[in-house]
C-alpha cells in the first residue's frame, strides 16, 4: 500500500527557498501542489535523487534550460564561459543535493535513525534516460522570475526496518 | 607556506567554492578527491593539515573515509561539509573525532572559521 503524505511537502518548500535564494540570489515563491501517477519531469533539465530511511523513494527536480542557465550564471559569477559550461550539470546537481539534504534534515527531526540520500543523477535535453521508480508523486510547483521549478516527491513511509530493506534491495535509482 | 588542505567532494562546484574561499586566506590546496576512497589514499600520500569532507559520495562515503583516516592518524583534522545536517549524523561525526560539521549551503565566513579553528 503506497502512503504519500502532504506533510512531506513543506520541508521541501522551506529547503528550496533557503537554498536557491542563498546560492543563486533568485527569489522563489510557492506555486500549486498537484498529483501524478509517476514522477515524470515536465521540463528539459531533470535531477533525480533517491531517499531512504523511514521514507523511501525518489525526488525529481525539473526546470527549463533558461532558468538552469540563470542559476548556474549566478553560482559561477566571475568564472569563464568555458568553466560555466563544464560545471553546468554539476552546479544543478549540487543545488538539488542541498535542497534534498536540508529537507531530509527537517523531515527527520526528532528521529534517532539517519534519513539518507543518494548522489544526484542529472539529465539535460529531451533524451531522458534516467529510470524512474513507478510510484505516485506529489508535485510541488515553485515560481521564480526566470521560470518554474517542479519538485516531484515520490516517497512512501516505511514503518518497519524490514520494509526499508526490501525497498533498498529493489534499487532506488538506476540509470539506463 | 600555508596550512595544507585536501578538499573532498564529488561536486566540482563545491570543491571550487571551498578552494576559492580557503586559498586566499592562508591555506594551500594540495589535493582534491571525488570520493571517500580517493580521500583515504590522498590523505596518506599528501599528509595534509586539514581535510574538508563531504558525506554523500559514491564508492565510499565521507563518514567511512573519516573513520579510516582517523584510525590511521588520530591527529587528523577533518571538517565535515555536508547537505545532511541531521542530529544523528552530527553526533556520529563528533564521536569519530572530526573537528567541525558545516552544513551546506554555507557562507564563506562559516567554512573559513571552521577551517581556522580546526588547525589551531
Amino acid at each position: 500500500m503506497v502512503k504519500i503524505n502532504a506533510k512531506h511537502v513543506n520541508p521541501f518548500v522551506e529547503a528550496a527557498m533557503r537554498v536557491v535564494t542563498q546560492i543563486t540570489g533568485i527569489e522563489v515563491r510557492r506555486g500549486h501542489l498537484s498529483y501524478k501517477e509517476k514522477a515524470e519531469p515536465s521540463y528539459s533539465v531533470s535531477i533525480i535523487i533517491g531517499i531512504y530511511g523511514f521514507l523511501t523513494g525518489q525526488i525529481v527536480y525539473s526546470l527549463d534550460g533558461n532558468l538552469a542557465k540563470r542559476m548556474v550564471d549566478k553560482m559561477m559569477e566571475g568564472k569563464s564561459p568555458q568553466e560555466k559550461q563544464i560545471m553546468f550539470l554539476d552546479c544543478l546537481g549540487e543545488i538539488a543535493n542541498m535542497i534534498t539534504g536540508n529537507a531530509a534534515s527537517l523531515l527527520n527531526q526528532g528521529r534517532e535513525q539517519i534519513l539518507n540520500i543518494t548522489t544526484p543523477a542529472i539529465a539535460s535535453g529531451t533524451n531522458l534516460s534516467v529510470h524512474l521508480v513507478p510510484k505516485p508523486a506529489l508535485v510541488l510547483g515553485l515560481i521564480t522570475q526566470y521560470g518554474p521549478i517542479e519538485i516531484s516527491i515520490a516517497v512512501e513511509e516505511k514503518e518497519t526496518l524490514q520494509e526499508v530493506g526490501i525497498s533498498m534491495a529493489d534499487g532506488l535509482l538506476s540509470e539506463t | 607556506m600555508g596550512k595544507k588542505v585536501l578538499v573532498v567532494d564529488d561536486a566540482n562546484f563545491m570543491r571550487t567554492v571551498v578552494k576559492d574561499t580557503l586559498a586566499p586566506n592562508g591555506f594551500e590546496i594540495v589535493g582534491e578527491a571525488v570520493n571517500g576512497a580517493e580521500a583515504v589514499t590522498k590523505y596518506a600520500e599528501l599528509k595534509p593539515d586539514l581535510v574538508t569532507m563531504d558525506i554523500t559520495m559514491k564508492v565510499k562515503d565521507g563518514l567511512e573515509a573519516a573513520r579510516e583516516i582517523l584510525a590511521a592518524d588520530p591527529n587528523a583534522r577533518i571538517v565535515m561539509v555536508t547537505a545532511l545536517g541531521q542530529e544523528k549524523m552530527l553526533l556520529d561525526s563528533i564521536a569519530l573525532g572530526v573537528r567541525d560539521f558545516v552544513v551546506k549551503p554555507f557562507t564563506k565566513e562559516r567554512i573559513l572559521s571552521a577551517a581556522e579553528k580546526a588547525i589551531h
